[in-house]
């Protein structure tokens, strides 16, 4: 069985030269949450609609459910769900005829789609709402409903591109424990992109961060916050109290001390196993610590690590409403 | 794949029905054009008297066999709508663009020709609803007191019905399909409507939906002669109306309704493999 998702070398170029994807190549496993992070305009959105076949690459290979993309669209088509990151619902329709056009998009029977409709309304708690219009549902239920819609026909893979954008914090976290619960009852293979780096974290297996159309950084979300340093411990020992650099070095795990009077900044792997050695090392040494802390870097530290501090008022996001909206987001990330 | 065309094009049929003022919208056009202007724009009156002919008589000269202004522009107010109807087929399909609802049915396993075609199906149901409705509703007109209304003078046969059936039939599908490939070749509304504008009047002002061509200048007879809104509406009038001249014993139009209407299915034909082309285009993955 091939890995779900292979790209190798692939390439995007739209008119006017713009290489928005741009020599990109990455594998998916089985059943593995792979989450694709990224800056405005890095390329993120124009990957996924080549892999789901809405855009055509200009050069190298995309590989989706084992069928080459340009070769085979109509099948990979068949074999994926998407959740996009506008909805795609129609407001007049309820949701349970929203979810019987998709399955006649999907070639599904008639019987079998209203099967699956009936479940899927039920797991995704719209039962009550089944039989009204979409365009009564709040955000949240939307984004179900597209959940529901994307996984209808039963897709080896599921894009979701920026699925909880615009989501209230109730809402984002809903939608990832339905995805969750999926997972447990199906094998199912995600790919997303989201700019939530706190989602990514606690959602994907691994992570690639894309920008300017190349990858800069792939790997589990820990693997990717140990390349930029580590853990952080920082030790505050009482005033005029011995020196315990040497010490501390010694234990297993320590990459660096730093001392700046009484306090030790200690660079690790694992802080928090490391907690108790350090206490019974001071208390061997007879110096009585202050405090203990410990600082884990976080997927906003790899972020910006890998693509750069600097504010991007100019992006190239596909409209300006869209870019002021992830804008103003992304300012709200950083307060 | 028949059960995706079936699925699209009930959604388009539905939608319309449950938006109440997309329906209404639509009647306000056609309904206004036969309450005011066709009762105030009496074009008959203006004839005057002409010795030797009834009123009657002077009004069948003038339009072409129909009794009166009324009867001989209701008519062509079926044409007319083909073309209003058809505008808000491809304004749709911009917002649906905007919406991602045609990105959800791009990236579905269809065949792309189920898109469009479910989009045409169920959009030419409009004018061609829409122009019964019209031409209902003249007739009604004629039973009230103080209105004008569409009056038959000649007798309508089973196969005028079935071809005045085929114009309405010919002449909605020719404008659903160019209004809805002007949809998909188009990404912003302002985009669209300039478009359909520049077509839109054009093609009316051209045709005899409003006024005979007879008084034409020649050289815009010609193009009338030409416009699909001119074949379709002579179908129907030879249909409806006294095709031969009681006062100078000659015909009121050079060819006969089978002609006129084979024209109006070429047309069609025509214009649906073109539109179809764009869309094609327009939804092929760049």
């Amino acid at each position: 069985m091939p890995d779900p998702i292979v790209t190798e070398n692939l390439v995007k170029v739209f008119p006017g030269d713009v290489r928005a994807v741009d020599d990109v190549s990455f594998h998916v496993r089985e059943g593995e949450v792979f989450g694709f992070l990224g800056p405005n305009g890095a390329g993120k959105t124009t990957t996924v609609q080549v892999l789901t076949t809405l855009l055509t690459p200009s050069g190298g290979r995309a590989e989706v459910a084992g069928l080459d993309v340009r070769a085979h669209p109509d099948e990979v088509r068949r074999r994926v769900g998407l959740v996009f990151q506008e909805s795609t619902s129609d407001d007049e329709l309820t949701g349970r005829e929203n979810l019987q056009l998709s399955g006649a998009l999907y070639g599904l029977s008639p019987s079998e789609t209203n099967r699956r409709t009936k479940d899927l309304l039920t797991r995704m708690h719209l039962d009550d709402a089944a039989e009204r219009r979409v365009k009564t549902y709040s955000g949240g239920m939307r984004r179900r409903l597209e959940l529901a819609a994307g996984i209808l026909h039963s897709p080896h893979v599921l894009f979701m591109d920026e699925p909880t954008l615009g989501l209230d914090p109730q809402g984002r976290a809903g939608l990832w424990d339905y995805v969750r619960q999926l997972r447990k009852e199906m094998v199912l293979t995600v790919f997303v992109t989201t700019h939530y780096l706190d989602e990514a974290d606690s959602m994907c297996d691994r992570i690639a961060i894309i920008d300017h159309g190349k990858i800069v950084a792939a790997g589990s979300p820990s693997e990717l916050k140990e390349k930029i340093g580590g853990d952080l411990l920082t030790l505050v020992a009482g005033p005029d109290s011995a020196d315990l650099t040497a010490v501390l070095q010694r234990i297993p795990g320590v990459l660096s001390v730093q001392r700046r009077d009484s306090e030790y900044r200690i660079k690790c792997r694992q802080g928090e196993s490391l907690v108790p050695a350090t206490v019974s090392a001071a208390a061997s040494t007879g110096v009585a610590l202050q405090s203990v802390s410990l600082k884990k870097p976080s997927l906003d530290e790899v972020f910006l690590e890998f693509t750069g501090r600097e504010y991007r008022a100019e992006g190239s996001g596909p409209t300006d409403i869209d870019k002021t909206m992830r804008i103003n987001q992304w300012r709200g990330r950083r307060r | 794949m028949l059960e995706a065309l079936r699925a699209l094009a009930w959604r388009e049929t539905i939608r319309w029905f449950r938006s109440p003022f997309a329906v209404f919208a639509s009647l306000i056009f056609p309904v206004m054009y036969l309450l005011l202007f066709g009762q105030a724009f009496n074009l008959g009156k203006l004839l005057g008297f002409i010795p030797g002919l009834t009123p009657t008589e002077a009004a069948m000269e003038a339009f072409r066999g129909a009794p009166n202004y009324f009867s001989y522009f209701s008519v062509g107010m079926v044409g007319f709508v083909a073309v209003t109807a058809s505008l808000f087929l491809g304004a749709n399909v911009i917002f649906d663009k905007r919406l991602g609802f045609v990105k959800k049915t791009t990236a579905a396993p269809v065949p792309r020709f189920t898109i469009f075609g479910s989009r045409l199906i169920a959009g030419a149901f409009r004018p061609v609803l829409l122009g019964f409705l019209v031409l209902g509703m003249a007739a009604l007109l004629a039973y009230i007191p103080g209105f004008n209304g569409l009056t038959v003078n000649t007798q309508v046969t089973a196969l005028g019905v079935v071809e005045i059936i085929l114009a309405l039939v010919s002449v909605s599908l020719a404008f659903s399909a160019l209004f809805l490939a002007m949809g998909f070749l188009f990404e912003s509304p302002e985009g669209y409507f300039g478009i359909v504008n520049l077509l839109n009047l054009p093609i009316l002002f051209t045709s005899a939906a409003l006024y005979p061509t007879t008084t034409m200048p020649p050289w815009l007879q010609t193009i009338s002669a030409f416009n699909p809104i001119t074949l379709a509406v002579n179908v129907m009038r030879l249909n409806l109306f006294a095709s031969v001249s009681p006062v100078t014993g000659s015909d009121y139009y050079p060819y006969s309704a089978l002609v006129y209407l084979g024209g109006s299915l070429a047309y069609s034909f025509g214009l649906v493999l073109l539109s179809f082309w764009i869309a094609q285009r327009g939804l092929r993955p760049r």
